[in-house]
């Protein structure tokens, strides 16, 4: 049984190699989190920096090499199959069948996770209106725009209600209207007590959702903390001078403007 | 065993909305059998040629066209698919066994084999080939061929979770499609050259064959259907173990 006091979130330690062949890959090289209920965590930082590797450890998609994590008070190598009881999944790519409706992709999906048929499609019809895909719900998600694949890669991550909602980079290739869209779809996921693991490469996106973020960068987090603070923080050490979270990110990675173009954007929705 | 039948079911529906997929499995294996049919039919008359039993030679190619239309693993190819577009890692992080991940596609394989199987051999009722087995064989027949169709579809389920590519997958089914040329396709495995003989006697494909060419030209042949059913379960349980352990250390 989970106690309510565990953090949503913690890892220690974690380490992620992959085999590549002559020589490892150190994709993730001892990351330390602490996410308590109810946040919305932003996780930053470049291309290949190890977000989404470390998404996939902490959703059971990959083994861990080192440390320990847990995600709802359960450990996720000990018992990954009671983690993803707990989780809901939205990956990079709106990974949807192509050849089933929303409406079925949703009964199916409601089907797994143990509800009988009736009550999956009760459940699938109140997602369906949740991110107003009703009128599109008997289509093959393959006709879908990508942001109505979006919002039902969303809709099908929270079939369970799940206490943690793991978004990897959800808005990226969105135009602004459909990223403001699943921003207030964030927005009133977590105001219903679900906990929010956000990476993304946007950072006004992180400025505009996240309680706290952190910043990896080569496997290894490298800047930590509310927004506010970490602005504060870096205003401080330049003078008070004003700070955008592009500053922080740029002062944490050490990357200048010029490299970080077209790793990290700063898109206004 | 709930989310087996549920991600079957879906799976059926795939393949029902791909209906270009299923009309080249069948078009291509009746296309060979008229094509096969029509070039040696002269030569094993059927009233002269005893292997024929009586029967004409389109009843001796019927069983290479049943195999066919059941190699092709579309389990596979759809299965690929939904790995290269993200589908496969959502299922993933769902609390299912995983192993209902690869059986859903099998069970869904074993229907559209029992129906493709089964309008085959009813399109070839017509034309003068009859199942001298009666109506027991035929079912043998369909449940032979669609059985066969699992194991292939799950041989090549291997190869798409292994190499996690469409165009590794579709090129590794070709690895196994001389095995179904390496038979007795056009003579009984006696007529057939020494070293033929011998690659078709150590080839599994040919007790598949040989047991789906009794049911048609004998009545029940016990000793030619069992080694059919035999290749079918000790291959078919050598390729559930491989998916199993295959889909069990995915990562």
């Amino acid at each position: 049984m989970t106690d309510h006091r565990d953090p949503a979130v913690r890892a220690e330690g974690l380490v992620k190699h992959f085999d590549g062949g002559e020589e490892t890959v150190e994709a993730v090289r001892g990351v330390d989190l602490e996410i308590q209920p109810g946040e919305v965590f932003g996780f930053l930082g470049p291309n290949g920096a190890g977000k989404s590797t470390t998404v996939r450890m902490l959703t059971t998609l990959l083994s861990i090499t080192g440390g320990r994590a847990e995600v709802a008070g359960i450990d996720v190598s000990g018992d990954p199959d009671a983690v993803r009881h707990r989780i809901g999944v939205a990956l990079q790519e709106a990974g949807l069948d192509p050849r089933q409706t929303g409406r079925e992709l949703l009964t199916l999906h409601g089907r797994l996770f143990g509800l009988d048929q009736d009550k999956a499609a009760a459940r699938a019809q109140e997602l369906l209106e949740l991110v107003e895909l009703e009128g599109a719900a008997d289509r093959v998600t393959k006709s879908y725009s990508g942001g109505m694949q979006r919002r039902l890669d969303l809709a099908a991550a929270l079939v369970h209600e799940p206490e943690v909602l793991f978004l990897d980079e959800p808005t990226t290739g969105l135009d602004p209207a459909s990223r403001l869209t699943v921003w207030e779809e964030v927005r009133r996921i977590n105001a219903h007590g679900t906990t929010v693991f956000l990476t993304t490469q946007y950072l006004e996106e992180a400025d505009q959702l996240c309680d706290r973020l952190a910043i990896i960068d080569d496997g290894v987090i490298v800047r930590e903390g509310t927004p506010a603070d970490l602005k504060a923080e870096l205003s401080e050490r330049r003078d008070g001078a004003e700070i955008t979270l592009d500053d922080v990110f740029l002062d944490a990675t050490g990357r200048s403007r010029d490299r970080a173009a077209g790793e990290v954007q700063e898109v206004g929705a | 065993m709930s989310s087996t039948i549920a991600l079957g079911m879906r799976s059926l529906r795939e393949m029902v909305r791909q209906p270009d997929a299923l009309l080249m499995t069948m078009f291509i294996p009746i296309f060979f059998l008229v094509v096969n049919t029509g070039q040696a039919a002269e030569i094993f008359p059927s009233d002269s040629t005893e292997f024929l039993q009586g029967q004409g030679y389109g009843a001796f190619q019927l069983p290479i066209t049943l195999l066919l239309a059941a190699s092709f693993g579309m389990a596979a190819l759809f299965l690929v698919e939904e790995i290269e577009g993200g589908y496969f890692d959502k299922l993933r992080a769902m609390p299912i066994p995983r192993s209902s991940m690869v059986l859903g596609r099998l069970v869904a394989e074993a229907a559209k084999g029992t129906v493709l199987s089964s309008v085959i051999v009813l399109i070839a009722l017509p034309f003068g080939i009859t199942i001298a087995s009666g109506v027991p064989g035929f079912f043998l027949i369909v449940a032979l061929s669609a059985l066969w169709g699992v194991v292939y579809a799950g041989f090549m389920q291997l190869i798409a979770l292994k190499t996690r590519s469409a165009a590794a997958t579709n090129s590794g089914g070709l690895i196994f499609f001389p095995l179904l040329f390496l038979t007795p396709n056009f003579v009984p495995r006696e007529m057939l050259t020494k070293p033929m003989e011998i690659a078709a006697t150590l080839n599994p494909v040919t007790y598949l064959m040989e047991a789906l060419r009794s049911l048609i030209l004998t009545d029940l042949d016990w000793g030619a259907i069992l080694p059919g059913f035999a290749v079918v379960a000790g291959l078919g349980v050598v390729m559930l173990l491989l998916n199993i352990r295959m889909i069990q250390t995915y990562d």
